[in-house]
């Protein structure tokens, strides 16, 4: 008998469900069911990707959503039709703008006028019929589903039935099967499914646990009363309905009048409100014309022509529209000031260029149109602007929600799904571990990027003290496990924003976001791009902060206008800079990997930037494309374009294909995909979870170079660079724009650096490296970096002219930001005073800024922030010491007459000297790293040097004067350890002293006999072989061992 | 005017070694925590040089060879602890009956008069370290003219320190300021400060430390500069409320036994109505003899000894402190006959935990209660007949395995409270179809048609199904050892003429608390599938 499922729950009921959608559909089509629907607890989170997986598996997706009744009964609700469906999602929108996050509801009275296109089941324990037949017995149940058929109609409500094997549940039933005789309504089997297998009771029980804050031992009968709401056979449930079964047979009657399907949103872009009359074409087309002449000056025929055709496809796509908003997002920006560039596939064309969206010109480049835009896809273009992060992002997020109402924008979600530590740690809670063993499993889950093979989870467990035999353990760690990338809650991506032409909660609920002012749609941002949703992601990018503080500070103190858009294209010093790999702070270009492979590819141009940009990835680098490329750009190897008909497309990366483009291209040309086709390819690169997917595909591709009459070994090697690129493929337009970035910082900490080390200190935490390597960097390069100091310091990081150098004419000097555990609010209030009238003494300081804490005080004395306090300078300060004893004696409660302000200054002691000896160099170097996390003195290796230089140790600086394959000891602290996945449990180590950075390759034995002194040692010493490959310098290292320095707490940057 | 103090380095591994001198020299780890997680808390000096350190895992140190591990929660680890304790103790109060108990592993006695006996402070020392040795206890001391500097370097000097009046100071002046013991927050001032040793801190000025530190600062400066001048808090040499007997000859009966706890009773009685204390716990261990023969009785299932213990330990808490000694011999008589030693008792050791005893006077308007002695006594008759675990208030537990209950002790006032607050009584109960449950649940023979019960026999009987309903499917637990699985049918039955006789014997037989009228008549039944037995039971019949 045909049996459809007509109420089951995924992971995304939040905690009610315990599998994902795609499960669910999985299940459904093993059991050979035509259909299932997914009802979700107030929201459509799970429906798209219900409906992609179903739709993958020939299996229809029916839609629907449980909804909040007031006494926390739910409406089960199917979606009928596209009207039934915009109903639900304003429903849902409505009840949850209006409450706090989980507790809104739905009141009766808003069914009304608002249910057609829904149909209305009974449903199961919390459905309304089981909650009128417990308030109310029979006549309560009758009245109840009256009430439902007054409100959905006669016609669209389902006496439904579920059996879970309970006497409750069955005595319900039997009161149901009474009240749809008498109401003559039609009966409905359900499963009530939450989970697709049987097994995974389990994980919905831990779920109840977590819900009800509760463990598993104590959440007796919250749990689940047995194993049986999953996805059931038709066979098998018709065996339980056998004596109703036209409960069974009306799910295929029912299935088949559910027509709607999410194919059918009815989703619009906004429309964009030309002037005078004009349409948005015509506007496009004079906006881009004025472009045109700005950036070309109007000569450039090529560029016209570009743009012309552009114009025309886009006008054939109606998407005038969509490129005048974003145009509009990015001229609003210009006109506040906030730097904005586009970046992604935009970046591929010439209208973005013209429209100022983007900055990379891509007729100069020649980049692939298609890729940002094509006829055949048909599928909105993904324009991506980056913006500084913080309050300027916020302020263009502000522009879009006024631009286009509460109801017409909102940020796309982030599925915040269980993931390691996270995941540990909520199992362990319901198992109930104490805290002590809960923390070691929780730290046992470690972001490691690699693994080995013998890294297995046994050994993993034995090796953090728990043995996997244990049955506690083993299922912990078995839950872990299963519940990996099962959502947790709905949270906001970070810039994703969909806009739509009139109610877009008509097409997906919206929630508040956590953030005031803030709502969120139910979906993420690829669930919007599936839906067809266009999406502008409006990303926060902490090096654009830095790009535009940096403007600020010259501006303000240099005194000089930079304008990133006109910066010399081809500055000698960034190119200089970018060969010796003399790039802390550049963005994108400064980690330790770029670093190793810069001196090898030596940039010269802005292209060069574009290909280093990319070439450190994980694409290229699994697909062991480095190497090749490098050798080729020396000359050590001659260019190979693996076919004759591909060298149009790979001369420019000497037949190394280096970005997603270059792939498209190849699979169009070898095996002559169609634009569409090479989209597909396109796609499952992206397309993190199918595996099976790309296998198909290589099927294809293959079959295509064949026809082609491609030699299997070419094929093989086409194949390998197309495969190699699955998860990380890297487009060039996207690479293009990153560099431009890079360009720009590198310019800026070339010719700026004082503005550039101080913004990018005011706009920590990002990038790779610390604030403390990053003052080492700027001082090695002449910088002057003057303490924190309460006499003269503000909150951030400012300029001070510094007459002493010849070079650099600032000095940074440090903010009180720096001052760890010192409050904002603490910190801008001794600025404020300050600048009112210094202050006199600590016990001033004290009287003045009121707020401010002992351990904030002590901090400020600690990292010698009070020593000039009183005007008291040179020989005359106090040091650090004296001042945390006066600090001490001012901190303590004086009672009300003494601290008044008012309060004559003679009943204070005199602040004498202190007793305390100052710190030595050791302790001050202690306490700037306990302080501050960095220090402005003298590198803590520059204390050592003179100690260790008998023991054969070189400096950093020395590295580059010595053979390859020299015997060398290097020693430092350590800034970054890394052990990526594409290196094969190698471990790689940046140790800095006072001279500069050292980089260290560990083989994975040498890291295994090593493991907890290169992992838990902050100063290391390393031996082994010098390797020179090109003045790209590293040390492979035999034997490691800890180096006793002060003992400084600094940062590194590890396994991230 | 002299103080000795005596200091146990490794207090916590000198206590197992003292108990198990198979140990000295071993490499030895002490363990505290709850399984799946368990830490070194302790390590010998043997096992450090191997590599272990405080703060491993278990399993972790299990990886070294030639470990011994011992559990420092164990109720024998604690009993060491104390036994070493007490033996410090001893050790002191043979010295001088002035003694401070400081710390399990410090004491400190006052020397006042023990010059006349001993040439020296010199030899004191030495014979109080010689002494230590023969108590298995490797001891470290210090004397000096006051308390607390000769605690400091008990503490922070191996072997013997002696410290003449006026230089302590000096003495003391290079020692870390930790081994003052300062707060957390006294210690990072003086982190901070610079101030490491205990002479920078005697240097400090000490009307600026006590604007800066308050009080706290100048006594830990005054405790540095060793010029604290304090009383000795006197311990009580029977502070521990235990009385012993070793016995020349085993003893077998109750009789005599309940001859010696009583003369040991009234002698704790006695002790603790000098200091105006009562009983709240008793803690009763023999040592039992090992020999079979003369066992007094072989154990009963449920018994918490193990065959062959060589002690026999029974703790009994008190609802209210009571120092009756007659009432607490006859409380004692019947816990030993409800729960008996498994061997001849050759050492009766009887411990007190104190309390003070309960004021008479109860609340104005409370109800008539019974006597709480009376009341503890009769709950103990009634366990000594049908077994401790079977008396209290029944109390059903959270869970969807059906019936399930735990015994919770029987406290009517609480109870009674508890339904005034709730506005409930048991009236006010909706009456329910009464199911009598089989405790344990009667093994069944079931023949299943399509499924569903057609036939059952239990109990020597047969019977046919004539209706049935179910399964009602449960399952839980599955995270714990204790996992279950049950599909329960209600089953309305009719005997086979033949069987229903057989029955009632059978019934008794098999379970012989149940009611043999439920397992007879043709009615309905709750049975249940067991799927992890794979098996079938009769959980009850329905009134």
């Amino acid at each position: 008998m045909k049996y459809i499922e007509l109420h089951a729950r995924s992971a995304f009921s939040f905690l009610e469900g315990a599998s994902l959608p795609e499960a669910l559909a999985g299940e459904c089509a093993k059991h050979e069911m035509g259909a299932m629907a997914l009802l979700d607890r107030d929201g459509m989170y799970g429906a798209p990707r219900f409906y992609l997986a179903a739709k993958k598996l020939s299996v229809r997706a029916h839609i629907g959503a449980e909804v909040t009744a007031a006494d926390g009964w739910r409406y089960p609700l199917l979606v009928a039709s596209r009207e039934g469906y915009q109903n639900v999602c304003r429903l849902i929108t409505r009840m949850k703008l209006r409450a706090p996050k989980n507790e809104g509801h739905v009141d009766e009275q808003e069914f009304i006028g608002n249910s057609a296109g829904l149909i209305c089941l009974t449903g199961g324990d919390e459905g309304p019929l089981a909650h009128a037949l417990a308030h109310g017995g029979i006549a309560s149940g009758i009245a109840c589903v009256q009430r439902l058929a007054e409100l959905f109609g006669r016609g669209n409500v389902y006496i439904e039935l579920q059996r879970h094997f309970s006497r409750e549940e069955e005595a319900r039933n039997q009161a149901a099967l009474e009240i749809a005789r008498s109401a003559r309504l039609p009966l409905l089997a359900t499963n009530g499914v939450c989970h697709a297998l049987p097994q995974e009771r389990e994980v919905l029980d831990v779920f109840t646990s977590l819900r009800h804050h509760r463990t598993l031992a104590t959440a007796g009968r919250l749990l689940t009363r047995n194993a049986e709401r999953h996805v059931k056979s038709p066979a098998e449930m018709a065996r339980l309905f056998r004596d109703i079964p036209e409960a069974i047979a009306n799910t295929g009657i029912l299935s088949s009048r559910l027509e709607f399907t999410l194919k059918d949103l009815g989703y619009q872009f906004p429309k964009y409100p030309a002037p005078d009359g004009a349409t948005e074409m015509q506007f496009l087309r004079a906006r881009t014309r004025d472009g045109l002449l700005q950036r070309y000056g109007g000569a450039d025929e090529k560029a016209r022509r570009q743009m012309e055709r552009e114009l025309a496809l886009i006008e054939k796509l109606n998407l005038a529209g969509y490129f005048l908003i974003v145009w509009d997002i990015v001229r609003f920006c210009r006109e506040k000031n906030i730097l904005a560039q586009g970046r992604g596939s935009a970046a591929n064309s010439a209208v973005c260029y013209a429209l100022g969206i983007t900055a990379v010109d891509p007729v100069k480049m020649d980049l692939l149109f298609e890729r940002f835009l094509s006829e055949e896809r048909g599928e909105w273009p993904d324009i991506d602007l980056d913006l500084p992060s913080g309050d300027q992002r916020e302020r263009v997020i502000q522009y879009v929600y006024e631009r286009y109402g509460k109801l017409g924008a909102a940020m796309t979600a982030n599925v915040i799904t269980y993931r390691g530590r996270s995941a540990a740690r909520e199992i362990g809670k319901v198992m109930s571990f104490e805290s002590g063993t809960l923390e070691r499993l929780t730290k046992l889950v470690g972001s490691w990027g690699y693994k080995d093979a013998s890294e297995t989870p046994d050994r993993q467990f034995r090796e953090a003290g728990f043995d996997l035999r244990h049955p506690q353990v083993r299922k912990f760690f078995d839950l872990w496990r299963t519940i990996q990338d099962l959502p947790r809650h709905l949270g906001q991506h970070s810039g994703g924003m969909v806009v739509c032409q009139g109610q877009l909660d008509s097409v997906v609920p919206l929630e508040p976001a956590t953030m005031p002012g803030r709502v969120v749609v139910q979906w993420d941002k690829d669930d919007c791009a599936d839906m067809g949703i266009v999406k502008v992601d409006l990303l926060g990018l902490g090096m654009m902060s830095v790009l535009e503080d940096s403007i600020k500070i010259i501006r303000d103190d240099y005194g000089e206008a930079v304008d990133l858009a006109h910066l010399p294209a081809d500055d000698p010093s960034v190119y200089s800079a970018l060969q010796k790999a003399d790039t802390v702070g550049m963005f994108q270009i400064e980690s330790r990997a770029q670093m190793s492979c810069l001196p090898r590819l030596r940039p010269k141009c802005f292209y060069d930037i574009v290909v280093q940009v990319a070439i450190i990835r994980p694409g290229p680098i699994v697909g062991k494309m480095v190497n090749p490329y490098l050798k080729r750009r020396q000359g050590r190897e001659p260019p190979d374009c693996l076919h004759p008909s591909l060298e149009a497309v790979l001369a420019r990366t000497l037949g190394v294909p280096l970005f997603q483009e270059q792939l498209l291209r190849m699979a169009m040309i070898a095996a002559g995909f169609t634009g569409g086709e090479a989209e597909e390819l396109r796609r499952a690169m992206g397309f993190k979870r199918s595996e099976l997917r790309m296998k198909s595909i290589e099927e294809k591709l293959r079959a295509g170079m064949t026809r082609n009459g491609i030699a299997p070994a070419t094929q093989d090697a086409i194949v390998q660079s197309i495969v190699s690129f699955a998860l990380y493929g890297f487009p060039e337009s996207h690479a293009a724009s990153f560099a431009l970035i890079a360009y720009a910082s590198a310019y800026l900490k070339c010719h700026y650096l004082a503005a550039f080390t101080a913004a990018i200190l005011n706009n920590q935490p990002m990038g790779f490296y610390s604030p403390a390597v990053l003052i080492k960097d700027a001082q090695r390069h002449g910088l002057r970096v003057k303490p924190i100091d309460v006499t003269c310091s503000e909150w951030l990081c400012t300029l001070e002219r510094d007459g002493e150098r010849d070079g650099e004419n600032f000095a940074v000097r440090l903010g009180l930001r720096y001052v760890k555990g010192l409050s904002s609010a603490v910190g801008a209030e001794i600025a404020r005073q300050r600048s009112a009238r210094a202050f006199a003494s600590i016990d001033d300081l004290k009287l003045r800024v009121a707020a401010i804490q002992k351990s904030e005080f002590t901090a400020l004395a600690e990292v010698g922030a009070l020593n000039f306090i009183g005007g008291h300078t040179g020989p005359a300060a106090v040091h650090r010491r004296d001042a945390l004893w006066q600090v001490e004696r001012a901190a303590r409660h004086a009672g009300p007459l003494l601290e008044s302000p008012s309060a004559p200054s003679s009943l204070f002691s005199p602040a004498a000297a202190s007793p305390l000896s100052p710190m030595t160099a050791d302790e001050r170097l202690v306490a700037d790293y306990r302080g501050t996390g960095l220090t402005v003195g003298p590198h803590p290796m520059a204390y050592r040097r003179a100690q260790i230089k008998g023991r054969g140790i070189r400096a950093a600086s020395e590295l580059g004067g010595l053979r390859d394959g020299a015997r060398v000891r290097i020693a430092g602290a350590v800034i970054a350890r890394q052990r990526p996945g594409t290196a094969k449990g190698f471990v790689f180590l940046s140790l800095e002293d006072e001279t500069g950075i050292a980089n260290a390759i560990l083989t994975p034995q040498v890291f295994r006999e090593n493991r907890l002194v290169v992992v838990e040692q902050q100063f290391l010493v390393i031996e082994g072989l010098l390797q020179n490959q090109e003045g790209a310098i590293s040390v492979k290292a035999e034997s490691v061992w800890p180096l006793s320095v002060a003992r400084v707490d600094a940062q590194s940057h590890d396994f991230h | 005017m002299a103080f000795a103090a005596i200091h146990v380095p490794d207090f916590m591994l000198q206590a197992v070694v003292r108990a198990e001198p198979d140990l000295h020299g071993r490499a030895l780890v002490l363990i505290e925590g709850t399984p799946p997680l368990e830490i070194v808390v302790a390590a010998s000096a043997t096992a450090t040089r191997a590599g272990i350190a405080p703060g491993m895992a278990k399993s972790q140190a299990e990886q070294f060879r030639g470990i011994e591990i011992r559990h420092r929660s164990s109720a024998q680890a604690h009993a060491q602890e104390r036994s070493a304790h007490a033996a410090l103790l001893d050790l002191g109060w043979s010295f001088s009956p002035r003694l401070e108990d400081v710390a399990p592993d410090t004491i400190v006695l006052d020397l006042a008069g023990l010059q006349v006996l001993y040439n020296s402070e010199g030899t004191i020392a030495s014979e109080l370290a010689r002494r230590a040795r023969g108590l298995g206890l490797s001891a470290s001391i210090a004397i000096a003219a006051e308390i607390e500097p000769a605690i400091i370097a008990a503490r922070s000097f191996s072997g013997i320190a002696l410290i003449p009046a006026g230089q302590e100071s000096e003495r003391l002046g290079p020692l870390p300021v930790e081994a003052l013991s300062p707060s957390a927050e006294l210690l990072g001032t003086l982190e901070r400060w610079g101030v490491r040793s205990c002479a920078a801190l005697a240097a400090l000025p000490v009307l600026d430390l006590s604007e800066r530190l308050g009080q706290e600062g100048v006594r830990l400066q005054a405790m540095a500069r060793g010029e604290i001048r304090r009383s000795l808090i006197l311990a009580e040499p029977a502070g521990s409320f235990e009385e012993e007997m070793e016995l020349d000859d085993a003893v077998a009966e109750l009789e005599p036994l309940a001859f010696i706890l009583g003369r040991l009773l009234d002698q704790l009685c006695a002790r603790l109505n000098a200091r105006s204390l009562a009983v709240q716990t008793i803690r009763l261990r023999f040592d039992l003899e090992r020999s079979p023969e003369k066992n007094i009785r072989t154990l009963e299932e449920g018994s918490r000894q193990k065959p062959g213990a060589s002690i026999y330990e029974n703790n009994v808490t008190l609802p209210v402190p009571m120092r009756d000694s007659k009432m607490l011999l006859r409380l004692l008589r019947l816990k030993l006959q409800a729960d008996p030693p498994s061997a001849a008792i050759k050492k009766v050791v009887i411990a007190a935990d104190p309390a003070a005893p309960r004021s008479t006077q109860g609340g104005l308007f409370l109800a008539g209660f019974p006597d709480p002695e009376k009341w503890e006594l009769m709950l103990a008759r009634l366990g000594n007949l049908v077994g401790e675990a079977n008396v209290g208030s029944p109390e059903l537990m959270d869970t969807h395995l059906q019936g399930e209950f735990r015994m919770d002790r029987f406290e009517i006032v609480l109870k009674e409270a508890e339904l005034a607050r709730n506005g409930k009584s048991a009236a006010a109960q909706e009456p329910a179809t009464a199911l009598r449950v089989f405790r344990p649940p009667f093994a069944a023979r079931v023949e299943l048609r399509e499924e569903c019960p057609v036939r059952i026999a239990f109990c020597g009987a047969r019977a046919e199904v004539i209706a049935a309903s179910g399964p009602w499917r449960t399952s839980g637990n599955w995270w714990g050892d204790d996992v279950w699985q049950h599909d329960e049918w209600d089953i309305e039955i009719r005997c086979d003429s033949v069987s229903a006789g057989r029955s009632a014997s059978g019934a008794r037989e098999q379970n012989p608390a149940a009611n043999s009228e439920a397992s007879l008549r043709d009615g309905m039944y709750r049975i249940y599938f067991d799927g992890l037995r794979r098996s079938w039971f009769v959980r009850g019949v329905y009134d």
